[in-house]
């Protein structure tokens, strides 16, 4: 039996204390979701990757995680989408610019910018999906000759739950950017596609000796989606999902996100669909 | 905070335990009123109040004059709390909801039952919506202050869905199970801080019962430590009839 | 190193020696027939001889509630509570629950070590005692003796009419000077015999929740589970916890708290929008048991589980680990015999 070795504490940081950074800016996005502007202390940058994600505190409420929705490549702040489905969230979304909340993180993997480099970039979002994937989305904008093809499959419950409008209007005007939106109930003055994400994919033409799947949305979405792609014949290990688990800590240690021998908030929430078929609990 | 919100006291069928428990908040009630300004309350003050932000109601239904009665209040309150076992599961007073109800007004009333209209006792939420329980018979202080702080700030109380063996656990008691003594807080809600067994007596179940309970394991381990099947039941009705019928969740 | 003899009338004294330079804590009994750890006053108190305690000593270094910051809703600021090394001696520790303290010292130095356990987990000094296994303990089936000294500064070995006592460390040593015992002449005892076994060869154990996930175990025995989450609770090597904001009456102070939970309840594996990816009470029971037996194992080659008998003896359903373990290993022979 080994003896394990206690580390010194002088070694080990504060996981639990956050920093408390202060919010410049509040958008809506729809009735339900908040865009929040941050700025961490002395201007500091975050230094994410796109796919990580932070806690946010409120105290009183508690701590909860969110994905980053800006781009690393932009600096001086960065940005969180919030919906409004619970206790904290309710508070936050009567944060005002000029107020403060406390901030760890970034927490997760992320997406492993430096293996998606030179490749086609596939994007599949569904409905809140969308938040964190704009961080990627804007990262291959802003460094666009670092990849191939763009390409951006967004599905929403309905047009009226569509997320970041204006900027997806610039989506479609770039000529280097595929952007194709469906959603599942249209109103009457919807005139784009109806149906689920996967009625999107059978049509794509894609490069497979080249292409990379990101995928984030509902758990419901992943296995269909996953099928969808598998079709098409792109492998499984270039099919990456992030997942989403109530987690308390963030670093690896309360045990809430624990889907097998992984723990989502420090292995995760990124994972790719080989990864995945070995964690049965994932999906 | 701006105005103070104006809050209600108000009982129905039960032994207003859960509202001398109110009055007994000696050591909090200053802060309290800090907070709150208290506009009605029979048992402590005169008058009425139109409108209320807050109203604590107690106890259960179980005359056709509660539920009209329990419906104003609803009217003029914006946010309702149902308070102890009575008002959130119709507490011990709905074990008469198992047996037919002429006959349970005829043993309590014999030959004046007529003047006496009576129904199948409820909860609070089987008439009108309910914001937010605070459970146990009598109602603890602990959760009471727990749901008020949150309410001043303009949060949803959190509510326990776990078994009160979690709370019992954590605080290193003895499992009364081990003593030979039945116990229900394998089912039962947490949120009294194991309040019973912490003073080495059995979990009634006064909370009521957990998300999704595992009723045929708790009455395995009843029969397994001697009880009947029916015994067990029974056990398990004192405080749930209502839960167990499906009246609430 | 030679062992010494310590009398029986002479432990209370032992005890009183130890108190000179620190706080001591041991076990004590506790209801009816139950024992806790708590800080010595009445050396005459100390339980030696004893099962095991409701908790292990896990409860010094990660406490069931622990407030892991202080905030002020007005000033929207927090300061963190002191963090003080428990420097005590921790006397009569049995040799599962010291095995169950370094794996916990594993998990809060990996990855990313955690200041708040560490800090506390300084200074401590082990006093060990051997243990006579119960109907429950089958910690030699996960290769900890009741001899097993692994870890301690001091070991306490029952013995006819007392103990004999060997010191392992330098601390030990220091920790037995001014308290004069004879030298003990006979052999150090073996592990004494265990009624409770899991029935596998070691180094096989591994191998046998390899084939496991899919046991039909799993439901068996949730058939019969409440979901109450006390196997968990009352596990030396169970470390997960919950963490929630507690505002005082005042509504201007509170605390943001961590305690003890269980991946037995329902709530622990509830996701934004009320799904819960382990829905099944058969599913959490597995989680549970590969937690003990797979998921960190494969990365440290042993068994999370010690073999306390904890679990088993305080389930009011009578869920035995060790039942659920040999069904899983009868399986696993049954499987290969087909081959």
């Amino acid at each position: 039996m080994t003896e394990h070795k206690l580390m010194d504490p002088a070694g080990a940081r504060d996981l639990y204390l956050p920093e408390m950074a202060e919010i410049v800016a509040v958008k809506d996005l729809t009735d339900q979701e908040k865009l929040y502007e941050i700025v961490l202390p002395e201007g500091r940058e975050l230094g994410h990757k796109p796919g990580q994600f932070v806690a946010v505190s409120m105290f009183g409420a508690g701590e909860a995680p969110f994905s980053v929705s800006s781009s690393p490549t932009r600096l001086g702040s960065f940005e969180l989408g919030v919906r409004k489905v619970g206790m904290l969230t309710e508070m936050m979304h009567r944060l005002v610019p000029g107020e403060k909340v406390g901030i760890r993180g970034p927490f997760g993997n992320g997406f492993d910018m430096e293996a998606l480099r030179g490749k086609d970039l596939l994007i599949i979002a569904g409905g809140i999906g969308l938040v964190p994937m704009r961080s990627l989305i804007n990262y291959a904008i802003d460094r666009r000759d670092d990849f191939g093809r763009l390409i951006i499959c967004y599905g929403s419950h309905s047009d009226a739950e569509l997320l970041f409008n204006d900027e997806r209007k610039l989506w479609d005007q770039d000529p280097r950017i595929e952007h194709h939106v469906t959603v599942d109930v249209g109103s009457d003055e919807w005139t784009g596609n109806t149906g689920v994400i996967t009625t999107l994919i059978p049509r794509l033409e894609l490069d497979l000796s080249r292409t990379v799947a990101c995928v984030c949305g509902p758990p419901v979405m992943y296995r269909y989606v996953q099928l969808a792609l598998r079709s098409k014949g792109l492998p499984e290990k270039e099919i990456f999902m992030s997942l989403e688990r109530r987690m308390k800590c963030g670093v690896g240690k309360c045990g809430h996100c624990q889907i097998n021998n992984t723990f989502v908030c420090t292995e995760g929430p990124v994972y790719n669909g080989l990864e995945l078929k070995s964690l049965q609990e994932a999906l | 905070m701006a105005l103070k919100p104006r809050i209600g006291i108000f009982d129905f069928t039960g032994c207003e335990g859960c509202e001398l428990n109110h009055l007994n908040f000696e050591d909090q009630l200053l802060d309290i009123l800090e907070h709150v300004e208290i506009v009605e309350w029979r048992e402590a003050m005169d008058g009425r109040a139109d409108e209320l932000d807050i109203a604590f109601v107690e106890g259960s239904l179980s005359t056709p004059d509660c539920i009209e009665r329990i419906h104003e209040i609803r009217r003029k309150s914006k946010v309702l709390v149902a308070v102890g076992a009575c008002a959130v599961l119709g507490g011990i007073n709905a074990m008469k909801n198992i047996r037919p109800i002429e006959e349970v007004r005829e043993e309590v009333y014999g030959k004046d039952k007529y003047l006496f209209p009576t129904l199948p006792a409820l909860p609070l939420s089987a008439v009108v919506e309910v914001d937010h329980s605070i459970r146990g018979c009598p109602m603890t202080q602990l959760e009471f202050l727990k749901v008020f702080t949150s309410l001043v700030m303009g949060k949803q109380p959190v509510q326990e869905d776990y078994a009160v063996c979690v709370e019992c656990k954590l605080k290193e008691n003895e499992c009364v199970v081990e003593k030979g003594m039945i116990c229900l807080g394998p089912v039962t809600r947490a949120g009294c801080d194991a309040h019973c067994p912490t003073f080495g007596q059995m979990c009634i179940g006064c909370r009521g019962l957990v998300t999704d309970p595992r009723l045929e394991a708790m009455e395995e381990i009843l029969v397994a430590q001697g009880l009947s099947m029916d015994e067990a039941r029974k056990k398990l009705q004192m405080f749930n009839a209502n839960q167990l019928e499906g009246v609430t969740s | 190193m030679t062992a010494m003899m310590l009398d029986n009338d002479r432990v209370v004294d032992f005890v009183t020696h130890l108190q000179e330079n620190k706080p001591v804590y041991a076990p004590h009994a506790k209801g009816r027939s139950s024992f806790v750890f708590d800080q010595v006053e009445k050396p005459d108190d100390v339980v030696l001889d004893y099962p095991r305690t409701l908790h292990s000593i896990k409860k010094f270094f990660l406490p069931p509630q622990d407030d892991l910051l202080d905030f002020n809703l007005v000033e929207n600021s927090f300061t963190e509570p002191e963090l003080k090394p428990f420097d005590a001696v921790f006397l009569g520790v049995h040799s599962y629950d010291l095995h169950a303290v370094m794996r916990l010292d594993y998990v809060y130095s990996q990855g990313n070590p955690e200041r708040n356990y560490l800090a506390r987990r300084q200074g401590a000094v082990f006093v060990g005692v051997s243990f006579t296994p119960d109907k429950h303990h089958f910690s030699g089936s996960v290769g900890i003796g009741t001899n097993d000294t692994t870890g301690f500064d001091v070991f306490l070995h029952i013995v006819d009419d007392g103990y004999a006592v060997e010191a392992l460390t330098e601390a030990g040593t220091d920790l037995l000077q001014g308290f004069d015992m004879p030298v003990y002449e006979g052999a150090l005892p073996a592990s004494a015999h265990f009624e409770q076994h899991i029935y596998v060869p070691q180094g096989k154990l591994l191998d046998v929740f390899d084939h496991g996930y899919h046991s039909v175990v799993w439901s068996d025995e949730a058939a019969h589970c409440t979901g109450c989450g006390t196997c968990n609770l009352i596990c030396p090597t169970c470390s997960c916890f919950n963490v929630e904001d507690h505002v005082d009456v005042t509504v201007t102070h509170g605390t943001r708290t961590r305690s003890w939970d269980s991946c037995m309840l329902r709530g622990f594996g509830e996701v934004a929008g009320g799904e819960v990816f382990r829905e099944n009470l058969a599913d959490r029971q597995r989680h549970r048991v590969y937690r003990k037996f797979k998921y960190i194992s494969d990365e440290t080659g042993e068994p999370w589980c010690v073999g306390c008998g904890r679990c088993t003896m305080n389930c009011t359903a009578g869920i035995s680990i060790v039942n659920i373990v040999n069904r899983l290993v009868n399986e696993y022979d049954k499987s290969r015999a087909a081959v």
